[in-house]
């Protein structure tokens, strides 16, 4: 039997409200630390209980694709691609190259609510001019994997194009996905992160239902992950994607590697959509399971990310789960809460892959292991562990 | 090396609601394409499709206030659970991969219309809720008590089909023993529309392979399979449909809607799924093609069949011909339809068929069923976009 | 109508619903190419092409019959003009 596969991180691309770029503009904008988040400038949010968000410069985007080459291109689309294609880059990967390596390049997308612009805008032709209002042109961008086919043409990708849909943490299931693409030898390659743009009518109906900050709550609105006064999610927008690699290869090749993946998980707490109950305990103890199968101790996590946004809910449900694993490995438990990147970049569904970058370029500086956990309302639960490559 | 067997089935489909009742209907060679009743079709070129029955939807047992979506999908994994006979233990531990598009689109897109034509509030907002394709795993991950990974999967008409091989990568990498996987899809009327906009729907049943085809007829459906590591099934004494030799995932990175003028990921996509069975093209007894019915998908496939087994190397048929185009469905339904086939030893026909293109060198089995050997069959799903899954399905001897 | 008046509403078209940049398409003339794979054109594939068939659809008030073989009538902005004056009865 051939020894397992391992999993290496060697490249990062991004798009976001706060910067774009590879590697080095991720961790200078992670060093920097400032929040993303401001009132909404691209769409009227008079009326609205919520306007805050953390909006991609326009100019910016409009930097990293040309026009004319992207014309049929959605906005959400031109995201995906941009940062799909940066973390390629930057991984300095060409699957161009060789024959075999564009087959065995795979891409796996993570998103929230997909290219709901498109959808809206086909039918609002159809509502207002019937028939001959209907745009065939539009309507292959209604369908989820649009932005993954998009990505693997501009690519040259043709191994496996994988598009997960989750709130939350979407970033983080398409990561662990890809790393369990690479590990199984399904890809030897995979560009893995997550994707989501604003979209005002998805954004105002949010805050009608009260499910972004201030959730109607009398306190200020603003992403306050696990603060005692935390009142809901700001959201932001932006594509993050990072390199995975099978790690001979990428040895092979002298890439540059952050950190490896060392076990990626994913689960299901069995909850009613959209819940996040706090006392509904994990029986499988994802976390417990993860660090006693890559024989890592908790207390040898240097670094903890988390997927709490604000939301109170996925906030003390996440504090609540982590104590309970880190119980069950005998451990007192992290002496502060997760970190989250929702303060600086929105809750989108390229957070989950910032926060596995983040954690990959704090491993790579600093050593030791980092660990990436998320939890969803509803119950998708994931868990991502890194360490120094040996 | 793990091997895969499949211990349940479940479905629902426009025959109505069950796996048996699924296999009567092919195996009648039944065209269940008709003028649709769900939604409004006045200006359309195309109106026809083949729809769950209104009276399958209302014995579901599932409440109607469900998404029609979630309702399809709730029914044909219970039945599947049930089939396997499964412990709660099991399904505590077992993995939930769903392939999806469309969610609960056809409420949302009810609570949008009356919006937009009222210019009011409606109360149908609550549809949004459930409108994501992620809502079926969520539904089904709390119903069925699954505490396994969970995912959904969106890769157009390959999404079932991505399902299954998903599933079956997680209980090969041995995270799982047990596997829940399917897909489902609900007609919308955005893929109505969409569909007619691209000019690919004809508006009589779908012919594929026939000379004179003018595209696809659309569908819905769910189903479900529970995959299984074969030594756990047989420790447990459970039965067993068949097994899963190999699954190929491919991706054209051609163009956005229309196939890469020779298969070329189609033929990988085949070829890398036989590779993984371990299994010849020679081997291989039938082939459950993608077979949509538009002209090119089904010329082009023909190309790619001929490129994998040779012309006329193996029996094929279209499944979209009898229960039409099931989107995100069509991928794990026609794994159904062709684990039955193997399972009875005859192969459902493809309807509508009364001359085959001269470009299609293979026998499509016309109008009615044929009985023949079928030991070991490949299913195809070719997902607009170019993303590409074969599956490679046999008789499981032990 | 004439061909000057039709080729304005085409580059009409090509902006808004094949999203080229208003200002490339200020730049076309009749003598501009179409289909992709043709050297200098503006790279139109099949997609492009039904989209542009509904449109002229709905802006002309004709029917483009999708039976037809009509690549050398949407071979240019000059074919495509003079096709549609024909449709139109006015050429």
């Amino acid at each position: 039997m051939s020894p397992p596969r391992r999993v290496v991180v060697t490249g990062i691309g991004t798009v976001n409200a706060a910067t774009a770029g590879g590697a080095r503009a991720l961790a200078a904008a992670l060093a920097a630390g400032a929040s993303a988040i401001a009132p909404i400038r691209s769409f009227d949010v008079g009326g609205c209980p919520s306007r805050l968000a953390a909006e991609v410069d326009e100019a910016v985007l409009a930097g990293l694709i040309d026009r004319d080459a992207a014309r049929r291109l959605s906005r959400i689309c031109r995201l995906a691609v941009a940062a799909s294609r940066r973390a390629l880059d930057d991984g300095r990967l060409d699957p161009g190259g060789a024959e075999g390596a564009g087959r065995a390049l795979g891409i796996v997308i993570g998103t929230e609510h997909g290219d709901f612009r498109s959808s809206e805008e086909f039918a609002a032709g159809f509502l207002r001019r019937g028939v001959a209002g209907l745009s065939p042109m539009i309507f292959p961008n209604t369908v989820m994997n649009a932005m993954g086919a998009h990505a693997a043409i501009a690519l040259g990708a043709r191994g496996p194009t994988v598009t997960v849909n989750q709130p939350t943490i979407a970033g983080d299931l398409a990561v662990a996905r890809g790393a369990a693409l690479v590990a199984g030898g399904q890809a030897e390659a995979v560009v893995a992160g997550g994707v989501d743009e604003l979209c005002a009518p998805v954004y105002r109906r949010l805050a009608e239902l009260r499910a972004l900050s201030p959730m109607g709550r009398p306190t200020p609105e603003g992403c306050r992950p696990f603060a005692p006064d935390h009142n809901g999610p700001v959201l932001g927008e932006g594509a993050t994607f990072v390199l995975l690699e099978e790690r001979s290869a990428a040895l092979a090749r002298g890439a540059t590697i952050h950190a490896e993946i060392l076990a990626a998980r994913w689960s299901n707490v069995p909850v009613a959509p959209h819940t996040a109950p706090r006392a509904r305990r994990d029986p499988g103890s994802l976390v417990a399971r993860l660090l006693g199968e890559a024989s890592v101790p908790p207390g040898a996590v240097g670094a903890w990310y988390g997927s709490g946004n604000g939301d109170p809910g996925v906030d003390d449900w996440e504090l609540s789960l982590l104590a309970a694993d880190l119980a069950a490995a005998g451990h007192a438990g992290p002496a502060e809460a997760p970190r989250s990147l929702a303060p600086m970049f929105g809750q989108h569904g390229g957070l989950g892959a910032l926060r596995v970058s983040a954690a990959a370029l704090g491993v790579a500086a600093a050593g030791g292991a980092a660990l990436v956990h998320g939890i969803a309302r509803g119950g998708c639960r994931t868990a991502i562990l890194l360490g120094r490559a040996a | 090396m793990t091997r895969i067997v499949v211990t349940g089935l479940g479905v629902v489909s426009p025959y109505g609601a069950g796996a048996k009742t699924f296999w009567a209907g092919l195996a009648a060679g039944a065209c269940a394409i008709r003028p649709i009743t769900l939604i409004e079709t006045d200006g359309f070129r195309s109106r026809i499709a083949a729809e769950v029955p209104a009276e399958t939807v209302a014995a579901l047992g599932v409440s109607p206030r469900r998404a029609r979506a979630d309702r399809l999908a709730l029914a044909a994994a219970q039945e599947a659970l049930a089939d396997a006979d499964l412990t709660p233990r099991d399904r505590a531990g077992a993995a939930l991969v769903v392939g999806a598009v469309g969610g609960g689109m056809l409420e949302g897109e009810e609570w949008y219309w009356e919006e937009t034509r009222t210019g009011r509030p409606s109360p149908r907002i609550k549809a949004l809720r459930s409108i994501l394709p992620f809502t079926h795993a969520d539904t089904l991950g709390w119903r069925l008590r699954l505490g396994g990974p969970k995912e959904t999967v969106v890769m157009a008409c390959a999404s079932g089909a991505a399902a299954i091989a998903l599933g079956a990568d997680l209980i090969r990498a041995g995270v799982v023993p047990v596997a829940v996987v399917g897909g489902v899809d609900a007609l919308t009327r955005i893929c109505f529309m969409g569909f007619n906009a691209l000019k690919l729907l004809d508006p009589d049943p779908c012919r594929p392979f026939d000379r004179r085809r003018r595209g696809m007829s659309i569908g819905e459906a769910a189903a479900f399979l529970v995959l299984e590591d074969a030594a756990g099934s047989q420790a447990r004494g459970a039965r067993v449909h068949g097994e899963l030799l190999g699954a190929g995932m491919t991706t054209d990175a051609h163009h956005v809607t229309s196939p890469h003028p020779e298969g070329e990921g189609m033929v990988r996509a085949m070829e890398m799924a036989l590779g993984r069975a371990g299994v010849s093209a020679a081997e291989v007894d039938y082939v459950n093609a993608h077979g949509t019915g538009t002209l090119q998908n089904d010329r082009i496939e023909a190309l790619a069949l001929r490129r994998v087994f040779g012309e006329g190397g193996v029996l094929v048929s279209s499944s979209k011909s009898l229960v039409g185009h099931t989107m995100a469905a069509a991928g794990s339904l026609e794994a159904v339809a062709t684990l039955l086939a193997i399972q009875h030893g005859l192969v459902p026909p493809t309807a509508n068929l009364d001359e085959t293109d001269p470009e299609i060198p293979f026998d499509c089995v016309p109008r009615l069923a044929r009985p023949a050997p079928v030991e070991c069959a490949v299913s195809n799903s070719f997902g607009f976009g170019g993303q590409n899954v074969s599956l490679v399905l046999r008789r499981f001897a032990g | 109508m004439t061909q000057k008046e039709v080729l304005d509403e085409l580059k009409g078209i090509v902006v808004e619903r094949l999203r080229f940049d208003p200002r490339r398409a200020a730049e076309m003339t009749l003598e501009t190419t179409l289909p992709k794979g043709v050297e200098g054109s503006l790279g139109l594939d099949s997609l492009d092409f039904i989209e542009l068939s509904v449109a002229i659809e709905e802006r002309f008030g004709l029917v483009i019959d999708e039976g037809e073989d009509l690549s050398a009538e949407f071979h240019s902005l000059d074919s495509l003009s003079r096709f549609i004056l024909t449709k139109t009865g006015q050429a």
